[in-house]
């Protein structure tokens, strides 16, 4: 582990020191680090992302691969890093390894050479001990023995010589004695006579082994003289074995004392120790040798010396000393036990001498126990290394004899061999040192192996977590990119949807324009067809076809066209003051034709507290309920449709009627709603009052299933998809309705009825301008004492105008076809009848006196469908009608289908109140107060012919005062409304005006375009002027000086045109003055026209021309320049001269351009007569008090 | 009277040809209109008021044309009047070349431009060419004592 803190120490060290290595780890971990951010930061998305799964698959597929090759490319980048960081790891750990192991193995294996040397050392140094003590006490023997030998020179007698040899015996015992190790000391005389210690290791006893002296023979053996010393004759081994006739003694010695302490016996000679002898010694020299003897299972170092008698130097015994090399052997093994291992001798040529093992030295051969060779010891080790030796070696050992081997395996262990040579005089000898590795080195290759393994499973460690912490972060990586490209993907995708929805809108807006332009022809030609007078019927029926058909096709290219205003955001809703229930009453009026068809009774039931005028958008409001009640005409075969409205003021929390109260709980948010936005607004616009009305539609038709109450609302959506089979329509109505209605802060959902068909409730949320004056009803037609029998087809209409009218206090009678109306007006008007018939309104009819009668008014509402008209009877219940129509004023309410001659007929009669259906509130008004006029002044009863028509027109036009609407469209409507009636009433008569609205409108506009010249842009946002144009173009159509008094300045500088226009103008009966430049036109403006009106010449402050046509190029100074100079010269008065721009650029900028300088519109060249003309008038007679007063000065 | 109903039929065909291949537009018919007893040489008045200004303009753009710089602004311009005059007295065909005339002022294209004076000088010639012929035969038919037929 230390290891290892070094080396982390280490890799940080150089991490830290080395720039380019510093700089790449750190890029490492920055990457590292940022990808584990980026992977933590992407786990949200990773949740969102199953919501768009199924979104463009293939895409993704696309990207994935995209993404995965990438992920890929990353993943392998990463690991090559973190391989390298591996190897990087493992390097450096290898080097550590290695260095540190290195180091501690050198001092390790100085270490362990000192302790082998020491090791082996010791036991030949003991060796050499045992040599030299051997030599030393041989030695010393011999001077002893010279000593002795000398002082018993010459021995005489026997006495002598013994006292030679007990002299000789002490002393050598003494040398015995003193010296523990030797194993024996023997001294053979030159007569024959041996003297020999021994000790007997085996059993530590100690001898004294002598010959028997009997057989000695001081003459037998003669002086060793130097001759026979030098002949070496009598000194032979054979002489000892000559001795063997001899009696060999033995006496046990008291070890310590050398005192006899047993009985000598007699022992054989074979038995005897080793007796050096002469021939050991056959240069006088001492001499070596090991021997083996066979008390002793160890080698014996034998030493020989001789010696000699000092005169002459002749040999007179020679002296043995063998030492047991058993002690080397014990301190080998004392040594081996210590340290382990094996130490062994052996001489020169192999020969075992000791060995630290047990195991025996010799071998028991038939010739007794001999040495043997180190490679036939029984100690594996010894053997092995022994052979092993000679294998490396064989018999040429190294020349010093010294050899050091680290690593020798024998059998499975690794041993340290070392050898030393010693080189002894006759003995050289070898030491051999046999340590196993393990002993010396053996931790430390533990720790080494160890620490390599640990090294070594600590960087595959590293390797294998970096693999893992590469693959956990690009995994997170991959994760992050593929979810950026599913992001960019989804976004991409997105505004795909996004672009190719605006496609869409545009695609359509384009489209329906396109669309509509030619059919507003197609319609408008109709419509010029229709009013030839030359059609035979059927071909009038089929133009009328076409003509509805066209309209159809309109309406729906219009509903396209508002869905994709309203989805391309462009629907801006209008503030403008009109009049709602007017509006409503007009819209009824016209589907109440397409009602009758299908024998469905359309109603309006508009409660009183209706703000008069409210603030919106009134064509949207308009196109709301026509697509409601369109929608309930299409379902509603027969019953009725109601179109109820009421009011709740916001403010005022009183609910106005208890009726509906249940309907409101299932509305509980808009009040709320309301209130927050009050809040809001209350700073911006305080004097804004805002209302809620609430409308509901009722039919009695198919009705909706109540699971598709909401889907109506959607876009092409239809709540049974058979419907389109059935009743046709795209579904798109309803989805504009609601639309609209949000975008007036309103809501709008179908609600449950009570019986068949739909009840559609909606609320819209609209400013009302001011406080305006309720009026009151109650009072006015109550004090004129009005009555009125309603009678009328529809149930619901006379049920609501009945409950209506008692509420304003006018008494009702109810009649629902003939014979009750018969009866009533006889209960009422002949009071006998009355007391028989009593079914209405009892106390009413009862209260009704005389008087009363004559005081009152009474007005009779007959519906013409209460009379037979199909056969000739009508005529007499017209007849009958008549006996009341003294006292009665009758109202007739008349089907859009009635004939002329029924028409007439009444006219005739005197029945000059007629209105056409539907009868709703303020035509009951109307009618009311036209029979309290006529109360007021009875002497006009059955005027003539044409102030009839103008009552009639007047009652039926109601809703057409220019006034009440600032909408263009309605005021269109307006207009076209009178010429049509104009038109229709001149032609057929009282034809009936059942045009719709929406044909109205886009017969109106389109017409305009037919009108003028096609090349003529047509801009929206100039409708309205183009509108007001438009009418006095038509009025104009016939005179031809319709320009009568109209002073015009003409700027223009091309010759030709200053001549056509002027020709042009002064047809229509202008005036024209000519200028040719923006300069002159300016001046012409300062100071009065020479050539103009004498009459005005003094008039400085009005200017002197109506109108000027400008035209935009001109030299020295331009129309724009000149228009900007005049503006600004008018700056501060009130006056403003219309100014015309001429020019023959046709596109819009300049449109623009020329608006912006100030000039009031724009005509292209080439000049449209009709156009120019209209363009003037408009701006002429817009401000026609200008005109007069200046006229009139 | 042969002689009269023949050149009026001359006259008609002659007009009709000059609306039918595109020299004419309704500007002319309007003009025709606008002509009656008190102005009686009305058309022929603008028509001629027409010559002189298109002459004045091709030979103002010739020049304006041949400058080492040109002034594209002043070509613009003449071309402005010129189409403005054309499209007054009816000369479509010289009006819409006017109009390309414009588009390569625009662009400052000189070689664009030279080719459309070409071209409008052509037109121009053409259409008044045609006039002319058209007003002889008016004259002739005048001189003959016929009425000039009214075009529709």
């Amino acid at each position: 582990m230390e290891v290892k803190g070094n080396k982390c120490n280490y890799v940080i060290s150089r991490s830290s020191n080395t720039s380019p290595m510093a700089t790449f780890i750190r890029r490492v971990f920055v990457r590292i680090h940022s990808a584990v951010d980026s992977w933590e930061k992407n786990h949200s998305p990773c949740r969102r992302r199953g919501l768009h799964r199924d979104v463009e698959q293939d895409e993704l597929q696309h990207i994935n691969t995209n993404c995965l090759s990438s992920y890929y490319s990353v993943f392998v980048a990463r690991l090559a890093i973190m391989v390298m960081l591996a190897i990087l790891i493992g390097l450096l750990t290898l080097l550590t390894w290695h260095f540190t192991k290195v180091y501690t193995r050198t001092s390790l294996n100085a270490l362990a050479y000192g302790l082998r040397y020491e090791l082996l050392q010791r036991p030949v140094l003991r060796m050499w001990g045992v040599l030299n003590s051997t030599v030393e006490i041989t030695t010393a023997q011999v001077k002893l023995s010279e000593y002795v030998v000398r002082k018993y020179k010459k021995p005489e007698n026997q006495a002598q010589q013994v006292e030679l040899y007990e002299v000789m015996r002490a002393v050598t015992w003494a040398l015995f004695a003193s010296h523990r190790a030797l194993n024996s000391i023997t001294i053979k005389y030159q007569n024959g006579f041996v003297q020999a210690f021994h000790r007997d290791p085996r059993d530590n006893s100690t001898y004294y082994i002598y010959n028997d002296l009997t057989n000695y023979t001081m003459a037998g053996a003669g002086p060793y003289d130097v001759n026979a010393s030098s002949s070496h004759q009598g000194w032979n081994d054979q002489t000892i074995r000559s001795n063997i006739s001899a009696i060999w003694y033995r006496e046990p010695l008291d070890p310590n004392t050398g005192d006899k302490i047993g009985k000598q016996k007699a022992i054989p000679p074979d038995e005897l120790i080793n007796i050096a002898g002469i021939s050991q010694v056959p240069y006088g020299a001492p001499s070596w040798h090991v021997a083996v003897s066979k008390f002793t299972n160890s080698p014996l170092l034998s030493a020989a010396m001789p010696v000699r008698d000092a005169p002459d130097g002749s040999i007179v015994a020679v002296v043995g000393v063998t030492t047991s090399l058993y002690s080397v052997g014990q301190l080998m093994k004392e040594l081996v036990e210590f340290h382990s291992g094996h130490i062994y001798l052996t001489s020169q040529e192999g020969w075992l001498l000791a060995t630290s093992s047990t195991t025996p030295l010799l071998t028991n051969t038939s010739d007794g126990p001999t040495l043997m060779m180190a490679v036939d010891s029984q100690d594996p080790v010894i053997q092995t290394g022994a052979k092993w030796l000679l294998k490396a070696y064989g018999n040429k050992p190294p020349p010093n004899h010294e050899v050091h081997i680290e690593k020798a395996k024998l059998g499975n262990e690794l041993y340290y061999i070392d050898s030393f040579f010693l080189n002894l005089k006759r003995l050289p000898m070898v030491g051999v040192l046999i340590i196993p590795r393990k002993y010396i080195m053996g931790k430390v290759d533990e720790r080494a192996f160890k620490t390599l393994m640990i090294l070594i499973s600590a960087s595959v460690c590293i390797l294998v977590i970096g693999c893992v912490c590469i693959f956990v972060l690009t995994n997170g990586v991959s994760k992050e990119m593929k979810l950026r490209a599913e992001l960019i993907s989804h976004l991409d995708a997105r505004r795909k949807a996004e672009a190719s929805s605006n496609y869409k809108s545009q695609f359509l807006a384009n489209m329906s324009h396109e669309l509509r332009t030619p059919m507003a022809a197609v319609i408008g030609l109709l419509d010029i067809l229709i009013s030839d007078e030359c059609l035979t019927n059927e071909q009038y029926a089929t133009v009328s076809q076409i003509r509805r058909c066209s309209t159809a096709l309109l309406r729906l290219l219009n509903n396209i066209l508002d869905i994709s205003k309203v989805e391309s955001g462009k629907l801006v809703l209008e503030e403008a003051e009109f009049d709602m229930g007017r509006e409503l009453e007009n819209l009824v009026d016209m589907f109440s034709v397409q009602c009758k068809n299908h024998n469905v009774e359309t109603v309006i039931d508009l409660s009183d507290d209706m703000p008069k005028v409210v603030q919106g958008d009134s064509a949207r409001v308009v196109q709301i309920f026509a697509n409601l009640i369109s929608n309930s005409i299409k379902f509603t075969t027969s019953g009725y449709i109601n179109l109820r409205g009421w009011c709740e003021d916001p403010h005022s929390c009183t609910e106005n009627g208890n009726f509906r109260l249940d309907q409101k709980a299932l509305w509980p948010a808009p009040k709320n709603k309301l209130i927050q936005q009050e809040s809001e607004e209350k700073s911006s616009c305080k004097k804004d009052k805002k209302v809620i009305l609430w409308f509901e539609v009722d039919d009695t038709g198919c009705g909706i299933d109540p699971s598709k109450w909401e889907s109506v609302f959607e876009s092409f959506e239809q709540a049974d998809p058979s419907t389109t089979r059935l009743h046709g329509g795209t579904g798109l109505g309803l989805c504009i309705v609601r639309t609209l209605v949000n975008k007036m802060g309103g809501d709008i959902r179908v609600v449950k009825k009570n019986g068949p068909g739909t009840l559609m409730q909606l609320y819209l949320l609209l400013g009302t301008p001011a406080d305006i004056p309720q009026e009151n009803y109650k009072l006015k037609y109550a004090d004129h004492n009005l009555k009125v029998v309603l009678a009328l087809n529809g149930s619901m209409c006379r049920m609501i105008l009945s409950k209506w009218l008692f509420k304003i206090g006018v008494p009702t009678w109810d009649a629902c076809e003939w014979n009750e109306l018969t009866h009533i007006l006889q209960e009422l008007f002949i009071p006998s009848r009355y007391t028989q018939n009593l079914t209405y309104e009892c106390s009413k009819v009862e209260s009704i006196s005389k008087q009363e009668m004559e005081v009152s008014v009474f007005i009779v509402v007959v519906d013409i469908g209460l009379l037979n008209l199909s056969t000739g009877i009508w005529k007499e219940q017209l007849n009958f009608l008549d006996i009341f129509n003294k006292r009665a004023k009758f109202a007739w309410v008349l089907n859009h289908d009635t004939s002329n001659t029924i028409k007439m007929e009444l006219h005739n009669r005197g029945h000059l109140l007629m209105v056409n259906e539907p009868l709703y509130k303020s035509k009951m008004i109307q009618i009311m107060e036209a029979a309290i006029k006529e109360k007021m002044i009875p002497l006009r009863h059955g005027g003539i012919l044409g102030g009839d028509t103008h009552e009639f027109l007047e009652i039926d036009n109601v809703h057409s005062d220019p006034e009440s609407s600032n909408d263009s469209e309605k005021s269109e409507i307006n207009t076209i409304q009178v010429e049509e009636t104009r038109r229709t009433f001149s032609s057929s008569r009282y034809g009936a005006v059942n045009n719709c609205f929406l044909e109205l409108t886009e017969v109106c506009s389109e017409r305009n375009k037919l009108g003028a010249n096609e090349t003529f842009p047509v801009a929206a946002n100039r409708c309205n002027s183009q509108e007001n144009r438009m009418q006095y173009a038509e009025k104009t159509v016939n005179g031809q000086k319709s320009l009568e008094g109209v002073r015009i300045l003409l700027a223009e500088d091309t010759p030709i045109l200053q001549r056509v226009a002027t020709i042009m103008l002064e047809k229509m009966g202008a005036i024209v003055s000519v200028v040719g430049d923006g300069v002159q036109a300016v001046e012409a403006l300062q100071r009065p026209v020479e050539d103009g009106m004498p009459a005005q010449t003094k008039m400085r402050d009005p200017p002197p021309y109506d109108l000027i046509l400008m035209d935009c190029q001109m030299p020295k100074m331009d129309g724009y320049e000149a228009t900007k100079t005049i503006r600004r010269a008018e700056m501060g008065t009130d006056l403003h001269i219309p100014i015309v721009a001429l020019t023959a650029h046709a596109m819009s900028s300049d449109e623009a351009k020329c608006l912006e300088v100030g000039m009031d519109a724009y005509l292209t060249k080439p000049i449209d007569c009709k156009l120019m003309v209209s363009t003037i008038l408009s701006l002429t007679k817009l401000q026609p008090n200008s005109h007069i007063i200046s006229s009139i000065k | 009277m042969d002689a009269v109903s023949q050149l009026q039929r001359q006259f008609v065909e002659h007009a009709t040809s000059l609306y039918r291949e595109g020299y004419l537009d309704d500007q002319f018919t309007q003009l025709l209109k606008l002509q009656d007893e008190s102005n009686p040489d009305f058309v022929v008045e603008v028509v001629s008021l027409f010559f002189e200004d298109s002459e004045k303009l091709l030979n103002n753009l010739a020049t304006a044309l041949q400058q080492e710089s040109i002034d594209y602004k002043q070509v613009d311009a003449h071309v402005h009047q010129f189409k403005g005059s054309s499209s007054s007295i009816g000369a479509q065909r010289v009006k819409n070349v006017c109009v390309v005339f414009r588009n390569y002022c625009d662009e400052k294209n000189l070689d664009g431009c030279l080719v459309c004076l070409e071209q409008a000088k052509n037109e121009y010639l053409l259409v008044r060419n045609k006039l002319e012929a058209l007003f002889n035969l008016e004259q002739q038919i005048l001189q003959a004592g016929g009425s000039v037929p009214m075009m529709a």
